[in-house]
């Protein structure tokens, strides 16, 4: 566990050390958060990820994903989803006692216990009741508390993260109340993964699609997915083209 | 006091009544919209052409064109190569809006909400078929004559943000020739 700690340390401080030189970079006349470039000085490592990711996903992921979906009734989809979200309550009320959002701490335990306790997570029962899924994680936490975002990272198998929000993944996966307590943490893990997967197959699809540069449009859909978790008035502020006469 | 609330209340009014206007507006493109996708009569060609037609008539298409590529590339470029550009940015735009369009079976889109800032109009929409779904803003600006569309947002996602992300990329890599990115484009 040691060791552990010392990596997380280690990261830890690497994305704080990386807070004044990225902010220097960011343009900060429209919103808190730029648009125009994003910090990626390992573009070429994260390229070769991505397309190692995509090969890994053609071969071996996306079959299963499709005859998952195909197999799999809605109901029985739905419930799978739920299920695996609900296994992240625990750690989301952490994160929101960091952040210090006390009510939203509340609610989500609250929706653990009512969730778990009638039907083991798989229907959201909770949500029906007022208690509505708010989603966030360490990432989030630490860019409350003023941490920049850090370079941009591809992580193999995972997908596109950056500095922080995977410092931010690696302290969920150790103090994760759920996944520490179960036997055979990896399966979790695995299984959650792929619901993860199955979630935005749509979009990905099209991402292959419609994309002339699917790494910069992954970079892109990433960064704004997370902009919008981190900013209030995320959609008014989204910068727009100069008006010019038809 | 009284005059103050007057003017107050004269503003007031005056923006409820845009935003009862571009409701409307919204309303019946949007039907527009749903009646394309839905109706699967027709050639590919026919159906081409119905999107081509609801694009230009609906969408800001040299704002947003000349937004993704930013003023410096504008003024280092001659005319021939923007009117090209903007030409090959149209068709991929409609070749965009067209296989999404046939790629989903959307059976509705409902108004929730408009919201007004810096003289944009922020309309959130709600877009679903029998499965899913997911919310939808459109950024619309008012020209006089009619309402245009400046940019879409799905979720979270900007399509004039993700393209100028792009779009940039192909510019930077290409010390900022428009020919290139004009290539680029006519590509996909």
């Amino acid at each position: 566990m040691k060791k552990h700690l010392k990596l997380i340390l280690l990261i830890v401080s690497v994305t704080f050390l990386q807070t004044t030189t990225i902010y220097a970079n960011e343009d900060v006349s429209v919103s808190k958060i730029s648009y125009d470039e994003i910090y990626d000085p390992i573009e070429p490592i994260n390229r070769a990820v991505l397309n190692f990711n995509f090969f890994i996903d053609d071969i071996a992921i996306r079959p299963i994903v499709k005859t998952y979906k195909f197999i799999a009734p809605e109901p029985v989809e739905k419930g799978v989803s739920n299920f695996f979200s609900n296994l992240k309550e625990p750690i989301r009320t952490i994160s929101f006692i960091f952040q210090g959002e006390f009510y939203k701490s509340f609610n989500s335990i609250g929706r653990f216990t009512i969730n778990s306790l009638t039907s083991l997570g798989t229907f959201d029962l909770a949500s029906r009741v007022g208690m509505e899924k708010n989603e966030t994680d360490f990432g989030i936490a630490l860019a409350k508390g003023g941490v920049s975002s850090g370079p941009y990272i591809v992580i193999p198998i995972i997908g596109p993260s950056n500095l922080r929000d995977f410092s931010g993944d690696v302290v969920e996966y150790f103090v994760d109340p759920i996944s520490n307590n179960v036997p055979n943490r990896e399966y979790v893990a695995v299984g959650s993964g792929l619901n993860e997967r199955v979630e935005i197959d749509e979009q990905l699809d099209k991402v292959r699609e419609a994309s002339s540069d699917r790494y910069e449009m992954i970079k892109s859909i990433y960064y704004q997915n997370r902009n919008a978790q981190l900013e209030e008035e995320y959609i008014q502020n989204l910068p727009v083209p100069k008006i010019y006469i038809e | 006091m009284r005059r103050f609330l007057f003017i107050l209340s004269i503003i007031f009014s005056f923006s409820t009544i845009e935003a009862s206007e571009v409701s409307e507006w919204f309303e019946k493109e949007s039907n527009q919209f749903l009646e394309i996708i839905n109706n699967n009569e027709g050639t590919e060609s026919e159906s081409y052409e119905k999107y081509k037609y609801f694009v230009n008539k609906n969408f800001a298409v040299k704002s947003i064109a000349y937004g993704l590529i930013g003023e410096s590339i504008i003024n280092e470029s001659s005319e021939n190569e923007l009117s090209l550009y903007l030409n090959v940015f149209t068709d991929y735009l409609i070749t965009t809006i067209y296989k999404l369009a046939n790629s989903s079976n959307s059976s509705s889109i409902t108004l929730r909400d408009v919201d007004i800032k810096d003289d944009i109009y922020i309309i959130k929409s709600e877009i679903s078929d029998k499965k899913t779904s997911a919310n939808l803003y459109w950024k619309v600006i008012d020209t006089g004559s009619s309402f245009k569309i400046i940019d879409v947002i799905v979720e979270n996602t900007s399509y004039f943000v993700t393209k100028k992300s792009e779009f940039n990329k192909i510019l930077r890599k290409n010390r900022g020739s428009l020919k290139a990115l004009i290539k680029e484009i006519q590509k996909i």
